[in-house]
């Protein structure tokens, strides 16, 4: 052979290995932002920016009395019009996706009662809640579908804890993820005298603000990869077990809307509601001098003091309450909240114009609230989060186990507080029920930049630990804690602890 | 390359198979990175590449005997291949049963032993085929 080939031949094989090897690491280089599979649509999606923001109404209470402000809440199948001029069925709470706005304040109890007229049977969670086990909406709890008894009942909500961005959605056991899918999704804002002193924007310039991913069929119906469309047997079809990710950007239940404002300080109570989507919510142009949003709250209300960020992060289930000057923006002027862990249109959200100059007599105060430091804590438990098998079929497990509702997997002291020391495989943003905490540290660090205030929803990122302290307050009880990526709770990433005397 | 040399050919089907195989080993810390970044398919296709990097260092094996037989070369490449294959076999239980703190270092300890035997395969040359080599095959030995 002469030395030419060799030489040939050396780097050919130089060029193979590169392109072996180059090619797999330079095309996943990015990891993946949510953990999930992307269903497409089968239907032309509208161009962006074509419809109007709207507010989901706020429910008016059937009647008030010494017990409290009573609720009637029907959930139902319905026609909408999501994608302009397209027909939608979707279940709603009393026929409306997102459902209406259930606006209350700290200390004086809520009554909803729920009647079910949809057809398979379904459990009302309101998510951040404070509430006795008997109405917090454990997944066996089935409110049955109308015609058989049980078909209605009253959740009754204390709501002793402090102002905050909740919601309320389906939690029945298997099929969560399809039934908030379909619309079982709704906003409950809680306030209380503290926060009304605060001088924080309010009146039409709070604006709940739910964002979701959902896919449409050629029909126009909801697409979701659901084994059997009926959701009466459990499962999506492969590869969605890690999470379903849909391809329009719906702002409480509007595609890419607009909205139209004053130049004016306004609250974005900011919701991600999607099953497996995470967020990285900017505003494009950055307003001139400084940080975009101003965080002022989170899952379990009130930061201690504002915080100032260009971005922020949102798993599922999370809240961020973020002040936003659109007063630094001139009249006229076009500004977007993007996603930059979006991707073609997914990167889109919706767009704020500004119409004209207004009067602003919002303020951010320099300290927001205070905390009570927690008591000490008295135990450390360790929980990993990761994929497994579950009977048999891929599913998700915490602490190698799959979902049990009367297995109880910690029992911890009412009043007391303990470490929770977090770990994961993928994405998962990690919920609990009832109790509220505070994020210690990630890895060998403190908390991230979106870890501020108390939270009920951790985001967890792939292969992190996290260490977290934990309040069991309220009540003694069955609670659930378990992962808000929907299939993943679905698949029984999911499991039961029991608040102790 | 002279065919009718038993040595003149021999240990290229080592070079190409182990430098193939190689490229499948270090896919396997691309497809690991991509699936502790979230990318919940790259760990599917971390099981599968698995599965083809086990059978590919078996193939390598194979190719291992031809150096030794017709061509005259050294036989511990092929118990090399032997060794790593078990060692994938571990390392595949390993992966199976999550047991982390040995299926990194062993994963690592894998390439770096794959890498050295296929550098070698490359800088080995074959013992010319007799004492005095016709001088036809003298082009296919260089220096």
């Amino acid at each position: 052979m002469t030395l030419d080939r060799r030489r040939f031949l050396r780097a050919l094989g130089g060029l193979g290995v590169a392109a072996g090897v180059g090619v797999p690491l330079l095309s996943g280089v990015r990891g993946s932002a949510s953990t999930g599979e992307l269903l497409a649509s089968r239907r032309p999606l509208p161009r962006p920016f074509t419809t109007r923001f709207r507010v989901p109404p706020v429910l008016v209470p059937t009647r008030s009395d010494a017990d409290g402000d009573h609720y009637d809440i029907v959930q139902r199948p319905a026609i909408v019009e999501i994608l302009p001029g397209v027909r939608t069925p979707i279940w709603g709470y009393n026929g409306r996706f997102p459902g209406p706005t259930i606006r209350s304040t700290s200390g004086r109890p809520v009554i909803v009662t729920h009647r079910n007229e949809l057809p398979v049977p379904v459990v009302v969670h309101l998510h951040g809640g404070h509430t006795p086990p008997d109405h917090d909406g454990f997944p066996t709890d089935l409110l049955q579908p109308a015609g058989r008894t049980g078909s209605s009942r009253d959740y009754v909500y204390p709501l002793r804890q402090p102002a905050a961005t909740l919601w309320y959605h389906d939690h029945r056991m298997d099929f969560t993820g399809p039934s908030v899918w379909r619309g079982l999704a709704g906003f409950h804002l809680v306030t209380d005298p503290h926060e009304q002193s605060l001088g924080l924007p309010s009146g039409d310039r709070d604006l709940p603000v739910m964002i979701t991913d959902r896919s449409f069929d050629a029909d126009g119906r909801l697409h979701y990869p659901s084994l059997d469309p009926t959701l009466r047997t459990p499962g999506v079809r492969e590869p969605y077990g890690s999470g379903v990710l849909g391809d329009v950007v719906l702002v409480n239940g509007v595609p890419w809307p607009v909205a139209e404002i004053p130049a004016a300080r306004h609250r974005l109570r900011l919701l991600n509601a999607s099953n497996a989507r995470r967020y990285r919510l900017v505003l494009d142009p950055p307003p001139p001098g400084g940080p975009a949003l101003i965080q002022i709250g989170t899952d379990g209300g009130l930061l201690d003091q504002p915080v100032a960020h260009d971005a922020v992060e949102l798993a599922p289930a999370q809240r961020f309450d973020v002040v936003v000057d659109f007063g630094r923006y001139r009249p006229g002027q076009q500004v977007d909240l993007r996603n930059e862990f979006g991707d073609r249109t997914t990167a889109a959200v919706m767009r704020f114009r500004i119409t004209q100059a207004a009067d602003d007599n919002s303020r951010i105060p320099d300290r927001l609230t205070g905390t009570p430091a927690p008591a000490p804590p008295v135990i450390t438990r360790d929980l990993h989060f990761r994929h497994g098998t579950v009977h048999g079929m891929p599913g998700w497990t915490i602490n190698g186990e799959p979902f049990h509702p009367d297995r109880s997997i910690a029992d911890p002291r009412l009043g007391s507080t303990e470490i929770w020391r977090l770990s994961s495989d993928f994405h998962h943003p990690i919920h609990l029920h009832q109790a509220s905490f505070r994020i210690l540290g990630r890895g060998i660090g403190g908390p991230g930049p979106y870890d501020h205030g108390p939270k009920d929803t951790i985001d967890l990122r792939p292969a992190e630990q996290a260490s977290i302290l934990v309040t069991f307050d309220d009540y003694p009880g069955r609670y659930v804690l378990h992962c808000h990526n929907l299939e993943h709770e679905d698949m029984a990433m999911m499991g039961a602890f029991t608040i102790t005397r | 390359m002279n065919p009718t040399s038993p040595t003149g050919w021999t240990h290229w089907p080592l070079r190409i198979s182990a430098t193939a195989t190689a490229v499948l080993l270090l896919d396997q810390a691309v497809y690991a990175g991509q699936f502790l970044s979230g990318s919940f398919a790259a760990l599917h296709t971390h099981r599968e590449n698995a599965t083809f990097a086990g059978l590919a260092v078996l193939a390598t094996g194979a190719c291992a005997v031809l150096l030794r037989w017709p061509g005259r070369g050294p036989l511990w490449p092929m118990f090399a291949c032997l060794a790593q294959f078990a060692l994938i076999g571990l390392q595949i239980g390993l992966g199976f049963a999550r047991v982390l703190t040995l299926h990194v270092p062993l994963g690592v300890g894998i390439i770096l032993g794959w890498i050295h035997l296929t550098v070698w395969a490359w800088r080995h040359r074959p013992a010319p085929a007799s004492p005095a080599p016709e001088p036809a095959a003298t082009g296919a030995v260089p220096s």
